[in-house]
Parts: structure tokens; C-alpha cells; sequence
């Protein structure tokens, strides 16, 4: 593993709408866009329910958890850019920027398959479990 | 931003939680499940957990959140950014407190938005030892579609 390596993709096929209710239940924020299709077409935002932004997160972790299995995450910063919708597939992805014997970055990004991203970012890893 | 009226003065307000917030193991394992990945089996929760932890132990709903900026829910609000920072891992079945505040409610003019106010909120998790386990600090998008 070098600077400028690939991490190994994540891929989540079709997100499913049953999900976005549970994670309005964890998130307890029952915002319409994530249950209602009718309520996206209202605001102009198509006729597909829209996922949680940090269920969106929550497969770029995954990624990093395969891509630095005896790691710890210590920081993530995080830009939401755009929407995943209902029966979407995305794939999570990033490429180490730096790296020494205590701690890993890098950018990340997640993007719906054959359409545009949906966030991007940076984290940083520590290699030597300095996290308890 | 002459021309625009002041957004409200949100600024410093408490997000303080008044009730513990723990990780359910089972909750957490649906979570994980729900995302195609299996929970640990070392009692460590996943790290999205940093999110959700924080905003349903503050202080107010994010219904109450978008309120106290005088902007209702059904407008849209849109998460920007998010940025965590990690001391300890998390762990189900612990008992977290939520302390933070709101740190800017920002008016700005978006060529893709229009007028927006933009958001930003400082929370962290404590343990019951008193120690931070980490915080964040989250952007909002609250598009102002009546000053379009």
C-alpha cells in the first residue's frame, strides 16, 4: 500500500426503500423526501425517494473498514453533493494521499453507478489501534 | 447581502441534551445489516453512529433545530458537510451525553439555491467518565425560497 493507491470498492446494489424507513427510525427524522415519492415530486426532486445522507456515509465507512481492516477511523470530513434515490446501486471508492507507520488518508467518494457523486471527502486512519 | 434582511440570530444557542443516549446492540446490528456488512462482534457500533448518536441526543429534534432558524422542515433543509473527529470508538450499550451549540446561521445568495441560510452546529459525545469520545460539526442548507 503506497500514496496514490486505489482503496477497494465498496458496491451496495439497489437501495432499498424499506431501509430509508428503518434509517428514519434510527435518525428518528421522518422528513417525507425519505418515505413519500409523492412528497419528492412536490419538491421537484423526481419520483424516487431519497436516501439518507448518512446512510450515503455509512457505505463509504464500510469501505474504509474493508480497506483498513484493523484500523480505526479517527477523523472524516464530508461533503454532501448530491442525491441517491430508491433502487439505486453506488459504489464507494477513494485513493490514499498519505501514508506512514501510524496513520493513513485519504480522499473518498461515493457515486451512484452510471450517474453522478453523491459525496466526496477525506479521512484519516490510524494503523496501531491508538484509539480505545 | 445589502439588500437581504438579516437571518436569525441563532448563534450560541445551547444544543445541550438532557437525556442519555445509548447505541442498541440490535438497532445497531439492523443498522449494519442495512448498509451490507456484518456488526462487530467486539461491541464497537458503527462509526455512522458519530450522526445519529448526535443528533437524537441533542437537545431538540431537527424539526426544532430548523425552528429555532425560523425555517420550517417541509422547506427542505439539505445536508452540506459534516466533519467528525474521532477519540474513542463507540460502543453499544453505553450511555452518551450530546453537548453542543449552534455555532453560524449564515444568509447567502446560491446561483443553484437562491437565497440560503447556511447552518453550521458543533456536537460532541461524552461518556459517563465525562470524556468527549469525539464531535462534529455539521453544515445545513436552508434554502429561503421567500426571498428568492
Amino acid at each position: 500500500m503506497k500514496v496514490g493507491d486505489p482503496l477497494p470498492t465498496f458496491t451496495h446494489d439497489r437501495v432499498s426503500p424499506d431501509a430509508m424507513r428503518d434509517w428514519a427510525t434510527f435518525l428518528r427524522d421522518d422528513n417525507p423526501i425519505h418515505l413519500d415519492p409523492a412528497a419528492v415530486a412536490a419538491l421537484g426532486l423526481g419520483d424516487r425517494v431519497i436516501n439518507q445522507g448518512p446512510a450515503n456515509l455509512a457505505y463509504v465507512i464500510n469501505m474504509l473498514h474493508t480497506a483498513f481492516p484493523s484500523g480505526t477511523i479517527t477523523a472524516l470530513s464530508t461533503r454532501f453533493l448530491g442525491n441517491v434515490r430508491a433502487e439505486d446501486s453506488v459504489i464507494a471508492g477513494g485513493t490514499i494521499t498519505s501514508l506512514n507507520a501510524d496513520e493513513a488518508a485519504c480522499d473518498f467518494e461515493l457515486r451512484v453507478v452510471d450517474g453522478e457523486p453523491a459525496l466526496a471527502g477525506t479521512a484519516t486512519i490510524a494503523l496501531n489501534q491508538q484509539v480505545s | 447581502m445589502e439588500d437581504l434582511p438579516p437571518p436569525p440570530d441563532a448563534a450560541g444557542l445551547s444544543l445541550d441534551g438532557s437525556e442519555t443516549y445509548t447505541i442498541d446492540p440490535a438497532e445497531n446490528a439492523r443498522l449494519c445489516r442495512s448498509t451490507g456488512v456484518e456488526p462487530a462482534a467486539d461491541g464497537t457500533a458503527h462509526p455512522i453512529y458519530y450522526y445519529i448518536a448526535t443528533q437524537v441526543g441533542m437537545g431538540k429534534t431537527v424539526a426544532g433545530l430548523c425552528a429555532a432558524c425560523d425555517f420550517d422542515i417541509d422547506d427542505g433543509p439539505m445536508m452540506v458537510g459534516s466533519q467528525a473527529s474521532f477519540t474513542h470508538l463507540l460502543r453499544v450499550g453505553t450511555p452518551y451525553r450530546v453537548r453542543g451549540s449552534i455555532v453560524s446561521l449564515t444568509r447567502k445568495r446560491s446561483r443553484k439555491l437562491g437565497v440560503m441560510d447556511l447552518l453550521e452546529y458543533r456536537l460532541a459525545l461524552v461518556d459517563e467518565n465525562g470524556e468527549e469520545a469525539l464531535a462534529c460539526t455539521n453544515t445545513w442548507a436552508l434554502p429561503r425560497k421567500e426571498l428568492a
